[in-house]
């Protein structure tokens, strides 16, 4: 099975900082990856370079095949790479529905004539957007706030609504950039339930930072290991729990 | 009738009413009105780059200037037909827009407020004097467009004109509107938000910038170009970038942010300085007028005169229908 | 446009007046980047603060006849307190507001000064400018090239003043505190620097050495209430090739800005050409200075 992600030597330097020391490692079609390490290890470094937002020094990011180097942002998230951010970057000013509508808008060929016209064609598809987004957001169970404007919500409900948002994207890759950070305990089993859910239905392979032990262990088929911007270990949940290396590397840090 | 149904009602009683009573004005009146309509439309053009995109613009009527200039030379000059002229000078103004904004994409908002005032001023002192380009700019004569027929029909009598230029503007906020309310605004809007999540969502932003700024220009342009043929007669002076400063700042005093600005801004800046005169005070305090106001209404009332209005109508008429018992479960909820 | 080779022959002589007009760009740049830098608001009224100062100088010392060193006097405390309205009465409390709404506000004041002083001394009409020192002046040896006495006064005190702008900067208390409110605004109030105090210094001394500009340059351009509002466009051009921070390239730029303008009129005698050379140099700043990623919008919370 070819991986649809392939992360292949990847470098990435800030000024005299390496942020991401020749990095390699592979994901597979409909598996959930999950990356983790201590803050400062490159993991948000790493999820820029895979969505275009940074441009890597070294290496080659690989997507289905092909490689990504010089395709901007937008181009890779129509090639199907969706992702959510830690600091959460919800459109505020536009309500929930909106906001998993743009995806759909940015994917529609019809250019503002025809909008400015109300063709019919126009109405058509302004009509299949709105349902694909009440249909994503009852899949999420936030249909109810589909009305509000997105920075009025509770963080909990905004991080699932960034989830919708990437998801109306119909992704084939979602890196998901510590979707649990806020939630408590409870928002956090509801979101792994969620991912599992999205597995299922869609199929979509994911790649997951996150701090919460509980979540990566639970959702993950396999895990990789970041520290200092260098891959120390990948493997099996159970396998990784144990690993002496990944250990030291947690407690070397702060007891946060 | 339904609420919509009942807007919409009152929007047909207004727009018959703004056509039907020139009817009984004088032809100078009936010149200002027309005037009034072309800023409206210039005022659109601002909200189309404020509002929608956040961009503010210090050169607006320098696009029209665009517009004007292109129609003059092409129909003065040339012996062009007016419905030839006009697209071309829209297309030219919609060029130039799309050229100013390429610069837009990497500047702060900041920055681009200084280059739009130095696009302006380069229009004004370069561009347009005497002697650079004498063929688009007429040079020492200026150019003097005919009025077209529309129809076979002349549209020299002021108020034919008024309402070739009204329906003009009635169709461009039609547009307008539909854009804000479709996918455009949408994307505009999430542009505005958040650009990095724009992009991760697969919008081209800067694609989407640059038809923004088309648009606010061509607007701008084809009010230029109506304009020209209003008064007959096209000279920079009347494209200057003190009018540009003025239309900014009427236009943010209204709020930029609502459609329902233009006529508001428009109606003050034509009727304004009337007022002033009728009153006894010189026109020529209208501007400073208009900066005083819009010092108090940025430290005041952020969003807007129009958008206050708005709000404070709806909130009384919320009180009202509460307190009449028409509807208890708004009672709870009017603040 | 006529261009003309014999235009060699006059570069000497346009290097002066080049010199100097870039000697009042660089004191106008200076006082707004002075603004920008402590207060975060690039003031859109700079050239009308001029303006309008300059027009109470030409009040006092050419109409009522008092000695234009009085009148230059009144222009810088005219400025100084402009700058102090500004800031304290629409500034201050816009805290928190994004920063296009601070231009806002500079742009609406640029409306009421231009305005008021058309009211006042009227917008056409010849204005006889403020003449500080005498229009004679001397051969520079070895060449025929004549300088006046009142060009040399402009260039040495505008660009004295700008330079003196970096010594308060580095050698006053109040630079010091200026520099740290520049720096990080929050930090400079935890440190106990009263920061209203010093974003509304900055105003007034930005503002007095604009009205300085304003009076010296009188001598050498139209003198009326348009000119001198939009010479904001200059000072713009100057700070952004000192990229909006650093004072002496600033200064620099302000002085390549001002020979920019007329060495071209050498060789072409067509109307508006030190616009084409000031909308060239600005978009060549723009585009090689400020890139993407770079910090260049200084909003303040």
């Amino acid at each position: 099975m070819t991986a649809l992600l392939d992360i292949a030597g990847v470098s990435k330097r800030y000024g005299g900082v390496l942020a991401l020391d020749g990095v390699s490692f592979r994901v597979d079609r409909g598996r959930i990856k999950g990356l983790i390490g201590p803050n400062g290890a490159g993991k948000t470094s790493l999820f820029n370079c895979v969505c275009g937002v940074l441009r890597v020094d070294g290496g080659h990011i690989r997507y289905a095949g092909r490689d990504l180097h010089g395709l901007r942002p937008h181009r890779r998230a129509r090639m199907g790479i969706a992702r959510t951010f830690q600091t959460l970057e919800l459109f505020r000013e536009l309500t929930v529905l909106e906001n998993l509508m743009v995806p759909v808008d940015a994917r529609s060929p019809r250019g503002m004539l025809a909008d400015a016209l109300r063709l019919p064609r126009a109405r058509f598809e302004e009509h299949r957007a709105d349902e694909r987004a009440r249909a994503l957001l009852h899949f999420l169970g936030i249909a109810d706030v589909a009305g509000v404007r997105g920075g009025d919500l509770p963080i909990g409900i905004q991080r699932r609504v960034e989830l919708g948002r990437a998801l109306a994207l119909r992704p084939t890759l979602l890196l998901l950039d510590e979707p649990a950070a806020g939630l408590d305990s409870r928002e956090t089993a509801d979101l792994a339930g969620v991912l599992s859910r999205i597995r299922e239905r869609f199929g979509t392979t994911m790649l997951l930072v996150d701090h919460d032990m509980s979540l990566v262990m639970r959702v993950c088929d396999d895990i990789a290991v970041l520290d200092y911007g260098r891959l120390i270990a990948e493997g099996p949940p159970e396998r990784i729990r144990e690993d002496p290396t990944v250990v030291r590397a947690y407690l070397g840090e702060s007891a946060a | 009738m339904s609420g919509a149904a009942r807007s919409r009602v009152g929007l047909a009683v207004v727009v018959a009413a703004v056509a039907l009573l020139p009817a009984l004005e004088s032809d100078f009146q009936r010149g200002l009105d027309s005037d009034a309509v072309i800023i409206a439309l210039l005022v659109l053009s601002v909200v189309v780059l404020t509002g929608f995109v956040g961009q503010i613009s210090f050169c607006q009527y320098s696009f029209a200037a665009i517009g004007a200039f292109t129609v003059g030379a092409l129909m003065d000059g040339h012996g062009w037909s007016f419905w030839l002229a006009l697209p071309v000078g829209v297309a030219a103004a919609v060029l130039t827009g799309v050229l100013v904004g390429i610069p837009a994409l990497r500047l702060s908002g900041l920055l681009l407020a200084v280059l739009t005032i130095a696009v302006a001023l380069f229009t004004d002192r370069f561009l347009l004097v005497t002697g650079t380009w004498d063929g688009f700019s007429g040079g020492a004569v200026p150019w003097h467009p005919e009025r077209p027929s529309l129809l076979g029909a002349p549209l020299t009598g002021s108020y034919a004109y008024y309402l070739f230029v009204l329906a003009i503007l009635c169709a461009a906020i039609l547009v307008v509107w539909n854009l804000r309310t479709g996918k455009t605004g949408r994307v505009l809007r999430a542009v505005r938000d958040s650009e990095l999540a724009a992009a991760t969502v697969g919008l081209d932003v800067t694609a989407w910038k640059l038809a923004a700024f088309g648009l606010s220009a061509g607007l701008a342009g084809l009010a230029g170009a109506l304009l020209a043929v209003r008064i007959g007669s096209v000279s920079p002076g009347s494209y200057d970038f003190l009018h540009s400063v003025q239309l900014t700042a009427l236009a943010t005093v209204m709020g930029v942010s609502t459609i329902a600005s233009a006529p508001a801004a428009a109606i003050g800046t034509v009727f304004g300085p009337e007022l002033l005169s009728g009153i006894s005070v010189s026109s020529t305090w209208f501007p400073l007028l208009i900066g005083g106001t819009l010092i108090v209404q940025l430290v005041l009332v952020p969003e807007g005169a129009v958008v206050r209005t708005r709000n404070d109508i709806a909130r009384l008429s919320r009180l009202l229908s509460a307190r009449r018992g028409r509807d208890p479960a708004v009672a709870g909820a009017s603040r | 446009m006529i261009a003309s080779l014999s235009g060699f022959s006059l570069l000497p002589s346009y290097t002066v007046i080049g010199l100097t007009l870039g000697g009042v760009y660089a004191l106008a740049a200076t006082g707004l980047v002075l603004i920008y830098r402590v207060s975060g608001v690039l003031n859109f009224a700079h050239g009308a603060v001029a303006m309008f100062s300059t027009f109470v100088a030409y009040q006092i010392s050419v109409v009522a006849g008092v000695p234009s060193i009085i009148g230059l006097a009144a222009a810088v405390a005219t400025g100084a307190a402009l700058g102090f309205a500004i800031e304290f009465l629409t500034i201050r409390p816009l805290t928190g507001r994004p920063p296009l709404t601070k231009v806002a506000v500079t742009i609406a004041w640029l409306l009421v000064l231009q305005t008021a002083a058309g009211l006042i001394w009227g917008s056409t009409g010849y204005h006889r400018p403020v003449q500080l020192v005498g229009s004679n002046g001397f051969t520079v040896p070895l060449t025929n090239v004549v300088v006046g006495y009142d060009q040399l006064t402009i260039f040495l005190v505008a660009v004295g003043l700008s330079l003196g702008t970096s010594a308060l900067l580095r050698w006053t208390s109040l630079g010091v505190q200026m520099r740290a409110v520049a720096d990080d605004p929050q930090a400079a109030r935890l440190w106990g620097i009263d920061v209203d105090r010093v974003s509304a210094a900055s105003w007034m001394i930005g503002s007095g050495m604009a009205a300085v500009a304003g009076v010296l340059i009188t001598p050498l351009l139209n003198f009326d209430t348009y000119s001198l509002t939009v010479l904001v466009i200059d000072a713009f051009t100057a700070a952004l090739i000192g990229r909006l921070t650093n004072l002496p390239l600033t200064v620099v730029g302000a002085i390549l800005l001002g020979l920019v303008q007329y060495y071209p009129k050498a060789f072409f005698s067509q109307a508006g050409l030190s616009e084409l050379s000031t909308f060239a140099l600005a978009i060549i700043t723009l585009a090689v200075v400020f890139r993407p990623g770079l910090a260049t919008s200084r909003g303040r919370a």
